[in-house]
């Protein structure tokens, strides 16, 4: 087990180097020069010249490379233009809040994807099982934005069910509970969307193990209901996983259009702020962080597929 | 015509419905399903919306006056209701749905003739060159699409052409993908193992053989991504990321409206619902397209 970890740990290196030349490469595209942004209007061409050399701007392209990572592995990502401060600390707090969000929003997509999948694959047949099946494929399209603004409107804005926004009292206070009272609509208009796929999935495998010989043979055998369908789940549990391995990007992605609507303190309003204020370092350090922290996921999540699987170990 | 038809055999074709004509067209045109019409009848009335707007849009729709800001809906003669200066949600909907439209086709059009070109070369030729493609796709393809569209939309700065370009960036891999994958399939065939015997050339095989049998399942498969594209259109210009203001675009206008979110919720619900189910329409064309085309394939589902 630690072996595959190890390897699949491996494996993600040439992604993670591939994104961190995109965003490089993103960095040097961008217009407007920093030199000039930082000596202002009056100064001279030597001056201009020398900060140039100072800031290693002078050296080749791939010198600048292996420089800019070298600093970001050392965690120094650079100063905010807008907020004058350290980028680190910024992103490293929304990065917290983000997961924060996206994990309640997987295990939304996750226990309401796998009920709905069940109800609408043991009931196939029949016609609330295609009411389930209808309510997922619906959702499936669902953009993440829309349900957060229905679910604002419906639930926030007209009568004050749950917190129109943020993540504790404006007052600063509250604990564990205030968390989960602010945290409730962001995870569900994040994670409605997978949840769907996830019941997708979930139901047409259950439909394909249900229709193979082995689940014949208990059934002969005389076995309960549910132990048969405890040998069906766990057969169905490695193409979830899959599924699932797959969701994350999207509850990530969609977490940052949530946070935006619910003003959830993470990354998306970071890079929202920072996309009107021109915050290019803030930018950047948020998709590195992203990128970063959705490798990461997969490589657990490919843990844990392994753990289910003995296949995958192979 | 008796009350009660007997369940025996087909039904007598009264003689007048007996000519050549509708036989022949019944036996080679099947009906389309309701999952075809229905979405496509949707999304061709939001196109000629679109492509007519000087024409049907009742208002114009960057000009307002502040007296009339956040009418509600059907207030003061306008039937959506007006924005925070006052411009008429209606005529926004319909101007917008050009760049929309637009940043939904034009990647899924381009990121398809590139995907399935790469595709094909990658599932025709040699194990190395099929090995460089696919890996080199996979580093793009592993990364989400949302975030990178978003990565690279705010590098190349606001702009429905800078969208565009990142989302058709996006959607290469993807579709690539599905081309490999069918491209594989066929690989083995009698067909092409003939063609090949009979000293057919490279692009021939690929435009003669290839190409119309991997066709259909890309066309579904793209129909599918459009909604897909709208999207993340749609939230790259709620970003801030689209059209320069004051020109609509469905994305922008879910910005703009959700400033007033407390003052009218009703109205910013408007582009996110049109958003939602001009996406829904072409999933559900794509699912339709796909049962009508008969297409059994996993690559495409």
């Amino acid at each position: 087990m630690g072996r595959f970890i190890g390897r699949r740990l491996l494996i993600s290196i040439p992604t993670l180097i591939g994104v961190t030349i995109v965003v490089f490469i993103t960095i040097k595209i961008i217009p407007g020069n920093p030199v000039a942004a930082l000596a202002g209007i009056n100064s001279t061409a030597a001056t201009r010249a020398a900060l140039t050399h100072r800031l290693g701007l002078d050296a080749p392209l791939p010198v600048q490379y292996f420089d800019w990572i070298w600093s970001t592995l050392r965690g120094n990502f650079g100063v905010s233009i807008s907020q004058q401060t350290a980028v680190r600390p910024l992103v490293f707090s929304a990065l917290g809040n983000t997961m924060i969000l996206a994990f309640a929003g997987a295990v939304v997509a996750f226990v309401g994807g796998s009920l709905l999948g069940l109800w609408s694959g043991l009931r196939h047949r029949s016609r609330d099982g295609a009411v389930a099946s209808g309510i997922s494929a619906l959702v499936v399209a669902a953009p993440q934005y829309t349900v957060a603004l229905v679910l604002l409107v419906v639930l926030t804005v007209d009568n004050t069910v749950f917190p129109s926004g943020g993540m504790y009292k404006a007052s600063g206070g509250g604990g564990f509970f205030v968390l989960l009272d602010h945290l409730v609509l962001p995870a569900v208009a994040v994670g409605l969307a997978p949840m769907g796929v996830i019941a997708r999935i979930f139901r047409s495998s259950l439909i394909d193990v249900m229709n193979q010989d082995f689940v014949t043979s208990l059934r002969s055998r005389g076995l309960s209901r549910r132990t048969v369908l405890r040998h069906v789940i766990h057969n169905t549990l490695p193409s979830l996983f899959t599924v699932a391995g797959l969701q994350i990007g999207f509850l990530l992605g969609g977490a940052l259009f949530v946070e935006i609507l619910f003003t959830w303190p993470g990354l998306g309003q970071l890079i929202y702020q920072s996309i009107s204020a021109r915050d290019y370092p803030v930018i950047e350090a948020c998709s590195l962080m992203l990128a970063t922290a959705f490798v990461l996921l997969n490589v657990v999540i490919d843990a844990g597929h392994a753990m289910i699987d003995p296949r995958v170990r192979q | 015509m008796s009350a009660i038809e007997l369940p025996l055999g087909p039904r007598p074709v009264p003689p007048r419905q007996l000519d050549a004509d509708s036989l022949v067209a019944r036996r080679t045109r099947r009906k389309l399903p309701l999952s075809v019409v229905i979405p496509g009848t949707f999304l061709a009335l939001v196109a000629l919306a679109a492509i007519f707007a000087p024409l049907v849009a009742p208002d114009s729709p960057v000009a307002g006056s502040v007296a009339q800001r956040l009418l509600r809906i059907g207030a003061g003669g306008h039937l959506l209701g007006t924005d925070g200066q006052g411009r008429d949600i209606l005529s926004r909907l319909i101007w917008g749905a050009r760049p929309s439209l637009l940043e939904g086709i034009i990647p899924v059009a381009v990121a398809g003739a590139v995907g399935t070109a790469l595709g094909m070369v990658a599932g025709l030729s040699s194990r190395r060159i099929h090995t460089l493609v696919m890996r080199s796709l996979d580093v793009i393809y592993s990364f989400p699409a949302v975030l990178l569209a978003i990565a690279l939309a705010a590098a190349l700065g606001a702009g429905v052409v800078n969208d565009i370009v990142a989302l058709s960036i996006v959607l290469v891999p993807p579709i690539a993908r599905v081309a490999e994958t069918e491209v594989a399939r066929l690989r083995s065939a009698d067909f092409m193992e003939a063609a090949r015997a009979s000293g057919a050339t490279w692009p021939s095989i690929a435009g003669r053989q290839v190409l119309p049998n991997i066709a259909p399942v890309l066309l579904v498969y793209c129909t599918a991504l459009v909604g897909l594209a709208i999207v993340f259109a749609g939230g790259l210009s709620f970003l801030g990321l689209g059209i320069a203001p004051p020109h609509p675009e469905w994305g922008s206008m879910l910005n703009d409206l959700n400033q007033d979110l407390y003052t009218q919720p009703v109205l910013a619900l408007i582009p996110a619902v049109m958003i939602f189910v001009t996406a829904l329409a072409f999933n559900v064309l794509g699912d339709g397209l796909r049962d009508y085309l008969d297409i059994r394939s996993e690559a495409a589902s």
